[in-house]
């Protein structure tokens, strides 16, 4: 019996080494930053670090539920400005939080529901589909909403802003709840839930999903307003920690890269069909670690970048040398 | 003949996984030589073209080149021989230009494009091509790609020639020209090799004919030596010819309503005005050569395929049905075993339970909030024991099993979905000889059950053994219904090829 069963481990399909090995660098940057930092290994900047790494995480959950579909997500970082702007429109207007609330998750359901008939039902490839839905998102509530400006600041003394900004137990942030709750939803939904088999089925190979009956349109429309839905969240959380809503948080273009950078270094292929919330956590650990470290050593902003490129290129060409790609495996569009 | 043959196999093999495209096969091609090659599909005849041309390397036996022992890698090995193959879909790039496109692979560091140009158009001129060489490739007819690839073939002085069914595309004037063209090379002592399903040009065209069966060169002779019966006669072979007159299994009276009808639905270039009706408790045999339409009427049917629908009525159980998405002809009771089932048949990623078991829930937990695992489970553990599915456990990938066992898991995955009318494509293409006769007794179960099946298979032995009445599809329309009783191999040889 023990031997049917270590035959059917190999039977199935290798592991993903890239998850073993960003956790190994994570570990290894972990005991170089608590050698040469100061102050990196207390608990105290373990929960900069963890709170600063919230609509990150949250984010990431968005991101790798639409990859592991087969699809993308670019207007992530749009839709979650325009989340944050929306609330924040609502709130200081004086409109009850509740109301508030139900009004912008109604909207951001809207832009995701856009997104995914673009791309289930006029059938565009999903980078163009959201890439433009992005744009235009941006476009309209910056033009419209905040006649041009970048900064739309929160009334600090609103009760909404202090309780997301705040603790929900001593010691216990909002964000951190937030956080562990997207973690949870998503773990839900792709392990325990109908459509989170036809979402890796999809990935797989959306052809044979296609054929086989499995409902493709009603599961894409899912991912992308779960994946707006994300987005307001981490847009709600990174505003009330920072008191404004920055539009240049979407035109600079770093967090959304960041945001792949996790769903990817994690070991969730672009082609989509594998990974999961783990993989959510390995992505995210490493590049919080690294920005939390960087942040300390006092390196620079352009400095940080060009780190988290090399680190990007490191971990796919030790994937590479350790994990050869043949004819068997090979498929197109494989990270 | 004493002269030295310019290309000659002896006792050449290539297999793909245990199963022999060709069998050691002994051909020899002699300089100045127009030399035939006929057979069904899946005989061999592109697998020895390749294997000549060095886009395959044999797996045994030996290949030599005016005599010498040669090992043909990569086409360019066989290109810098002399060897060239025109493909039938061309292999030109279509933002080059036609001059660009003769020299590709073989340019200079540096090129005049006034030199090339000039190249080419004395080549095109020589062989009476009216083709302008800094025209773009992508431009060009169909006809004249094809020109443009014998010219690409004369201008690297090429000593043999492959075409991969030339004529499929052209029209008859055309074929007249390439035909007299193939005349002009041959008196500069070029040799050819062509790949025809027109019988006719083989027996009018060619110096001498090889017909291919099975992955066997089962007869080389003269031209004058055949006739078209003689052929066909050898491209079924004998044993089959014995055993046509199998009596048929079912008698029952059909019940007079059928499960499917199509009627004159054309969809782009492939399906053109196709017509037939599938009644339950039936097998339909579609046969016909590769291209006649008839995985694209099934793509249709299913609503897998809705770009270019050119029109057309579909009836299911007597209501007018059109899907615009599968899971709709799912829920109807179609299913579809795809024809290739690595590109859209299976989850290579995913364990067996889960592949059988997503067919499952297609149909039946499409409502589901739950992930219903433990059912997805049972139903794949029943079904992995009906179709005798052999793997170390349930949660084994799909990736890992044998041709035969994947083959099953993609039937399962169609078979749990209860449908009442089920599409078979090529059930049992690369699969193993072992699992070939399960398969086939899996689909003659289901059409006992009651279930309208739709056979399609370009193996007529295949049809022949399992149908209940036979269609033959030619170039998008079916042209002959046969009861099982009437079919031979040769009649749906005839209406088959041109």
């Amino acid at each position: 019996m023990a031997e049917r069963k270590s035959m059917a481990e190999a039977g199935r399909r290798k592991r993903n080494l890239l998850e073993i090995i960003v956790v190994a660098v994570t570990v290894a940057l972990i005991v170089i930053f608590s050698v040469v930092v100061d102050g990196f290994a207390t608990f105290g900047n373990f929960r900069v670090i963890l709170s600063n790494s919230a609509s990150l995480v949250i984010l990431s959950c968005g991101m790798a539920v639409v990859i592991i579909s087969r699809g993308l997500d670019l207007s992530l970082v749009a839709v979650m400005i325009a989340g944050a702007t929306t609330f924040t429109i609502f709130i200081n207007a004086d409109m009850p939080v509740a109301l508030a609330l139900l009004l912008t998750v109604g909207a951001m359901v809207m832009i995701g529901l856009a997104n995914a008939w673009l791309i289930a039902y006029v059938e565009i490839p999903a980078m163009l589909a959201t890439l433009a839905s992005a744009m235009l998102v941006v476009g309209l509530f910056r033009f419209a909403i905040l006649q041009g400006e970048f900064l739309l600041l929160l009334s600090k003394t609103n009760p909404a802003v202090i309780a997301l900004s705040g603790d929900l137990l001593p010691g216990v942030s909002v964000s951190a709840v937030v956080m562990v709750a997207a973690l949870l939803v998503t773990w839900f939904l792709l392990r325990g839930s109908a459509a989170g088999r036809t979402i890796y089925a999809m990935g797989d190979n959306f052809q044979a999903a296609r054929l086989t009956g499995l409902p493709v349109r009603t599961t894409t429309i899912t991912v992308y307003v779960f994946a707006a839905l994300a987005a307001l969240c981490a847009g709600l959380v990174m505003s009330a920690a920072s008191g404004a809503v920055d539009f240049r948080t979407v035109t600079n273009g770093t967090l959304l890269f960041e945001v792949i950078l996790v769903v990817v270094l994690g070991g969730i292929p672009l082609r989509g069909g594998r990974g999961g919330v783990l993989n959510i956590i390995i992505g995210v650990a490493l590049i919080a670690v690294l920005r939390n470290g960087m942040t300390l050593m006092n390196f620079t902003a352009q400095m940080q970048d060009v780190l988290k490129g090399l680190v990007l290129i490191v971990a796919i060409v030790a994937d590479n040398y350790f994990n050869p790609r043949d004819t068997e495996t090979d498929t197109v569009g494989d990270l | 003949m004493n002269r030295q043959p310019i290309v000659s196999l002896e006792n050449v093999t290539k297999s793909y996984g245990g199963i022999n495209a060709l069998e050691s096969a002994n051909f020899e091609l002699y300089p100045g030589e127009i030399h035939a090659l006929a057979g069904e599909n899946g005989a061999g005849k592109s697998t020895l073209c390749k294997l000549i041309a060095g886009v395959i390397s044999p797996s045994d036996g030996t290949v030599r080149i005016n005599g010498e022992v040669v090992k043909l890698s990569a086409p360019k090995d066989a290109s810098e021989r002399g060897i060239s193959m025109v493909y039938q879909e061309t292999s030109l790039v279509p933002q080059l230009t036609v001059a660009q496109n003769m020299v590709l692979g073989r340019e200079k560091t540096f090129n005049s494009v006034r030199k090339v140009r000039n190249a080419a158009r004395q080549v095109l001129q020589r062989l009476n091509f009216k083709v302008d060489p800094s025209q773009l490739a992508g431009s060009l007819s169909t006809a004249k790609r094809q020109m443009v690839e014998i010219a690409r073939a004369v201008l690297n002085q090429a000593k043999v020639i492959i075409f991969d069914e030339p004529t499929a595309a052209l029209t008859p004037e055309e074929t007249d020209h390439l035909f007299d063209l193939m005349k002009t090379l041959q008196a500069e002592g070029v040799a050819m090799i062509f790949i025809s399903h027109a019988l006719e040009e083989a027996l009018n065209h060619s110096d001498r004919i090889s017909v291919l069966r099975n992955g066997k060169l089962v007869v080389t002779g003269n031209a004058d030596e055949f006739d078209r019966g003689s052929l066909i006669h050898h491209m079924i072979g004998e044993e089959l010819n014995e055993k046509m007159h199998v009596p048929a299994k079912r008698h029952e009276a059909r019940s007079a309503l059928p499960v499917l009808r199509v009627e004159n639905v054309r969809m782009g270039s492939m399906v053109n005005n196709m017509s037939f009706s599938v009644f339950p408790g039936e097998i339909t045999g579609i046969a016909g050569l590769i291209g006649s339409g008839r995985s694209e009427v099934a793509k249709v049917i299913m609503g897998h395929t809705k770009r270019n629908f050119g029109g057309g009525r579909i009836w299911l159980d007597g209501r007018e049905v059109r899907y615009s998405l599968p899971a709709q002809a799912v829920a109807d009771g179609i299913a579809y075993v795809s024809e290739d089932r690595k590109l859209d048949g299976f989850f290579d990623t995913l364990s067996i339970s889960e592949n059988i078991g997503l067919g499952w829930m297609a149909k039946f937990g499409r409502r589901a909030l739950l992930a219903p695992l433990r059912k997805m489970r049972r139903i794949s553990r029943e079904w992995e024991g009906k179709l005798s599915i052999r793997s170390i456990g349930t949660d084994q990938s799909v990736l890992y099993l044998s041709g035969g066992n994947q083959q099953k898991v993609v039937i399962a995955k169609s078979l749990v979905q209860q449908p009442k009318l089920i599409i078979f494509d090529e059930p049992t293409r690369g699969v193993d000889v072992g699992a070939i006769a399960e398969i086939r007794q899996i689909v003659r179960q289901f059409a006992e059950s009651g279930a309208g099946v739709i056979l399609i298979s370009s193996y007529l032995p295949e049809i022949l053994d399992l149908s209940d009445r036979i269609l033959v599809a030619k170039s998008g329309t079916i042209v002959a219904d046969f009861p099982r009783a009437d079919a031979t191999a040769t009649k749906i040889l005839h209406a088959a090829i041109h």
